[in-house]
């Protein structure tokens, strides 16, 4: 035979070859057979096929641990406690554990393979959380960077949450973005309209979620979103509410307002909402909130400017928020029924407010937030 | 020029899909030294040393994280949004781990925009890596250099 037929040919025969013998050694090597996974000390036990990440397994059974980074390790938000002997920890873990996460056994669902059976602890609210196929109803700006994207929930056709939570939005592979990876945002949607999730998603330069909410989703398009998750509620005690926000830290508020107005939730609450922009460009829903306020008399809106420009007209309060903050919770918050503070926003934003709030009499522990990292 | 092997190893880790989606190195093809090697020769035609630059950009970010994740101005020149995300990020060096966040800078004087992360910066400052060409969070010595004039 021609050599320059038959070279090509020992080769690829000697590559597909080995590529049987690595195939046949995996099955044998890699095969765990059944493994159970015992959640909660028996409350749920799953039997499940050996070999693949915890992550992704619990995940094919319908029980979903948030995760934004689509399993490679690199966000750290899929943080379990395993209670059986799974191995030592990875160098790819120990980043994002503290010491006391270590000391408790806590560990990501994503790097760890199950090969014997595993006992773990996951808390109960993710027995609720579900897949859910969606299409985008509508997108709408808000202001020049935040988008108001509302998605019709096709199957399961409505979403059970409290006001609050978020979703994950599953961004499949787009452009030079090869693998699917999971954002999450705060639903700013009531609860009473369970058919439908709206987001309110701020572009981030380079964000890959952010930027295909903006640049490439359109109505119309299919979409999956993985919820609800957290723990951000109002709690039901008589205390005032001091709400703090900004940008799209906005969503978790405009759901909790207009399902507490729509209920006639927790009726002894006073509510202050404090919400924070630079000039009117970043500025929105102030027509919609300043109509609640005239028409549900325990609301207060206070919107605050920092920069804002001469040619604004802006007649609101001025400053940064959390000055803006200390001077009404100072002389117009009433402290008669106690106080609670709800955030939403950066780690930066949060802490500051905390110090803020703290210095006004509300216990650290009454401050409520949802931290974006 | 070649890479060294912690260098070929650090180059695996830039790709795309394995600490971020995007990766580090955009479209860019050249080898990581080479890319670092232009990069230096950028900083010294711009009289900037990239200390001084990580510095200022360092300032640049604790200035406008006063804005608390709404957009600040600093020194009256500046608009400069910090914006944070749930997770932290592995230097592809292994050398620490940062907070996910990006900062976008923009100079009202010469028009410069910029986009960059801590981990950015560590690049910068660690191991004189702006990043590939049409990477998002590339340092580019010309924009940076021009903001800072």
């Amino acid at each position: 035979m021609n050599p320059i037929i038959l070279g090509p040919l020992v080769v690829a025969g000697s590559a597909a070859f080995l590529a049987l013998v690595i195939a046949l050694v995996d099955r044998v090597v890699n095969n765990y057979g059944e493994v159970s996974i015992d959640i909660n000390h028996g409350k749920k036990v799953l039997k499940v096929s050996g070999g693949s990440a915890l992550l992704g397994t619990l995940a094919s059974q319908g029980l979903f641990v948030p995760s934004a980074c689509g399993g490679r390790g690199s966000c750290g938000a899929c943080k379990v406690r395993v209670l059986s002997d799974v191995g030592p920890v990875l160098p790819t873990e120990t980043p994002y554990l503290s010491p006391q996460e270590l000391a408790d056994s806590v560990r990501l669902a994503c790097q760890v393979k199950l090969k014997k059976d595993v006992a773990i602890e996951l808390p109960e609210e993710l027995f609720s959380v579900k897949k859910f196929k969606a299409t985008v109803e509508s997108i709408v700006d808000v202001t020049y960077d935040i988008k108001q994207t509302v998605f019709r929930l096709d199957d399961p056709a409505s979403i059970e949450f409290a006001s609050g939570q978020y979703v994950q939005i599953v961004v499949p592979p787009y452009g030079d973005i090869k693998e699917s990876v999971q954002r999450a945002y705060s639903m700013s949607s009531r609860p009473g309209d369970s058919g439908r999730v709206e987001l309110l998603v701020r572009l981030v330069p380079g964000g890959i979620a952010t930027t295909y909410v903006h640049k490439h989703l359109k109505e119309g398009d299919p979409v999956e979103l993985v919820g609800p998750f957290g723990e951000f509620r109002v709690r039901d005690t008589p205390a005032a509410m001091v709400c703090v926000a900004g940008g799209s830290g906005m969503a978790p508020f405009k759901s909790m307002f207009y399902d507490m107005r729509e209920r006639d939730a927790f009726p002894e609450k006073e509510i202050w909402y404090f919400f924070g922009a630079r000039t009117t460009r970043d500025m929105f829903y102030l027509d919609e909130l300043r109509r609640l306020e005239r028409e549900w008399p325990r609301f207060h809106f206070v919107p605050a400017l920092s920069e804002p420009k001469p040619e604004e007209g802006w007649e609101g309060e001025r400053g940064l928020i959390t000055d803006v903050l200390d001077r009404v919770m100072k002389d117009k918050v009433g402290k008669d029924k106690g106080m609670e503070g709800y955030l939403c926003g950066s780690p930066g934003m949060i802490n500051a407010c905390i110090a803020v709030m703290t210095k006004n009499g509300i216990a650290e522990s009454s401050v409520f937030y949802d931290k974006f990292a | 020029m070649k890479n060294t092997q912690a260098e070929k190893e650090a180059l695996e880790r830039m790709r795309p899909g394995v600490i971020t989606a995007q990766g580090f190195l955009g479209t860019d093809a050249r080898s990581f030294a080479d890319i670092v090697e232009s990069d230096t020769e950028a900083w010294r035609r711009e009289g900037v040393d990239p200390d001084a630059a990580a510095d200022f950009l360092e300032r640049l970010r604790a200035e406008g994280q006063k804005g608390l994740g709404e957009p600040a101005g600093v020194d009256g020149r500046y608009v400069v949004t910090v914006g944070d995300a749930r997770g932290l990020l592995p230097c592809p060096f292994h050398d620490g781990t940062f907070h996910k966040n990006s900062v976008e800078a923009v100079d009202e004087k010469s028009g410069s925009r910029i986009v960059y992360s801590d981990l950015s910066v560590h690049l910068l400052r660690a191991h004189r890596f702006c990043q590939g060409e049409g990477s998002p969070f590339r340092l580019d010595p010309e924009a940076v250099s021009r903001m800072m004039r």
